[in-house]
């Protein structure tokens, strides 16, 4: 019997808490061709592709409030359920209402990474000259060029990262650069990446002061350039 | 007796096996496939001290709470010893030798950040990872401040709430991108040139 529950509970552990120690695949950073990135000087950075900005909503279930209400009411079977639609709606369109007035609408986001990207790379980078572009290069630009990156962002804005106490939000941007050899089109790097800004501020500071969020914003699509950038350098290795 | 015995190890097992799962420990690391020579090899190899990384945390006993009951989540490893072990792999990988008493630059490390952040994201979990790292680097001979600076790495995901290898991926994830953007900062890579051999 004592056998029995020593290796029942020796299972349990090493069943259990052991499974902790596996190790999970760790996806390896994407490499550069080397050979394929060799001679390439005259580099155009484009801002591509369309951006949804979006601002987590805050909880759509009624809270402990709510319920007390609900509880005293007549007819519950049908009234709860049709106050329940009317929160979730009214829910709906403050969290809608909320996100036009978030968006910053000055701000075009590939465009703030791409220019940030090209910063970092001049001078650092084996590359002799860098264009920042808002569109696709066309006529002696885009012959000129020996290969294009292309960034877009297809998400930012506000998302929640922390709820200590009280809800708190930072800025994100998830960025993708592809580099494309402008002779054969074949692509010789690509990322992608979540970016969150490093800080955490009360969900609603940034929804009260337009100023603090667009300047959250464009701080985190900056750190989205320049992260995009370090992994680039990072892919091309010794590069100077 | 021995069966006596044998019962009461049985329950000192069954104890730990409880106490141990009711928090849970991750292996966070920097994964060696994640490094490889960067700008930071473009400086002549040098000998390099790296000192025992501070830890300069609020809270130094856990990186987070379980997003199901609360719990502490741990390390396996000291965050200090996970950190300096990710700096040697990286000034080695980049060709510079790591060496203990006189070297001919100094690399030392506080932990400002190193945290898993969990909120409820639609039915999933959003797990945040941060590492956020200060470092000073010195001449080896003179002692001399030559750079401080300040590395974040941020990593943001969404899993279920028990996805056993979202949490480490999060945190290993968060370290290499702290320590990639370490290695490619070109004004580190010119501090470093500023040592003497």
């Amino acid at each position: 019997m004592t056998w029995l529950v020593m290796v029942i509970t020796l299972s349990s552990f090493f069943s259990g808490c052991a499974s902790t120690a596996s190790a999970p695949p760790v996806a390896s950073p994407p490499r550069a061709s080397v050979a394929a990135l060799d001679g390439i000087r005259r580099v155009v950075v484009v801002a591509s592709g369309e951006s949804q900005f979006s601002v987590e909503p805050g909880s759509r279930e009624p809270g402990a409030e709510f319920e007390s209400v609900m509880k005293w009411l007549p007819y519950k079977e049908i009234l709860v359920p049709v106050a329940r639609a009317v929160y979730w709606g009214i829910t709906w369109l403050r969290d809608d209402a909320r996100k036009s007035s978030t968006m910053p609408r000055d701000v075009t986001p590939a465009a703030v990474v791409t220019e940030t990207f090209a910063r970092t790379i001049v001078g650092v980078g084996p590359f002799d000259t860098i264009a920042a572009l808002d569109r696709e290069p066309v006529g002696d630009v885009r012959r000129n060029a020996d290969a294009i990156v292309r960034v877009s962002v297809p998400s930012w804005g506000l998302v929640r990262v922390r709820d200590a106490g009280q809800p708190f939000a930072a800025a994100f941007a998830d960025v993708r650069a592809q580099i494309v050899l402008r002779e054969n089109g074949i692509v010789v790097w690509e990322y992608e990446e979540d970016v969150t800004s490093p800080g955490r501020l009360p969900v609603d500071s940034l929804m009260s002061d337009r100023a603090l969020t667009r300047e959250e914003l464009v701080d985190v699509l900056e750190r989205a350039g320049r992260r995009l950038a370090s992994e680039l350098l990072y892919a091309l290795g010794r590069t100077r | 007796m021995i069966r006596r015995g044998l019962t009461i190890v049985a329950c000192v097992v069954a104890v730990a096996a409880f106490t141990g799962c009711a928090r849970r420990t991750i292996d966070v690391g920097y994964p060696e496939g994640a490094s490889s020579p960067a700008l930071l090899a473009s400086v002549s190899a040098r000998r390099v001290v790296v000192t025992a990384v501070g830890d300069r945390r609020a809270d130094t006993s856990r990186i987070g709470l379980r997003p199901d009951d609360g719990k502490p989540i741990v390390s396996a490893r000291p965050v200090t010893d996970v950190v300096r072990d990710a700096l040697v792999l990286e000034l080695g990988r980049n060709g510079h030798e790591i060496v203990r008493g006189r070297g001919d630059a100094i690399v030392a490390a506080d932990i400002e950040d190193f945290s898993l952040d969990t909120v409820p994201a639609g039915g999933t979990t959003r797990f945040v990872g941060r590492v956020a790292l200060a470092l000073v680097l010195a001449d080896g001979q003179t002692g001399e401040r030559l750079l401080v600076r300040r590395y974040v790495g941020i990593r943001r995901r969404t899993a279920e709430a028990d996805a056993k290898d979202a949490w480490r991926e999060v945190m290993d994830t968060a370290l290499t991108r702290a320590i990639h953007d370490l290695a490619t900062d070109p004004d580190l890579v010119t501090a470093l040139g500023r040592t003497a051999l």
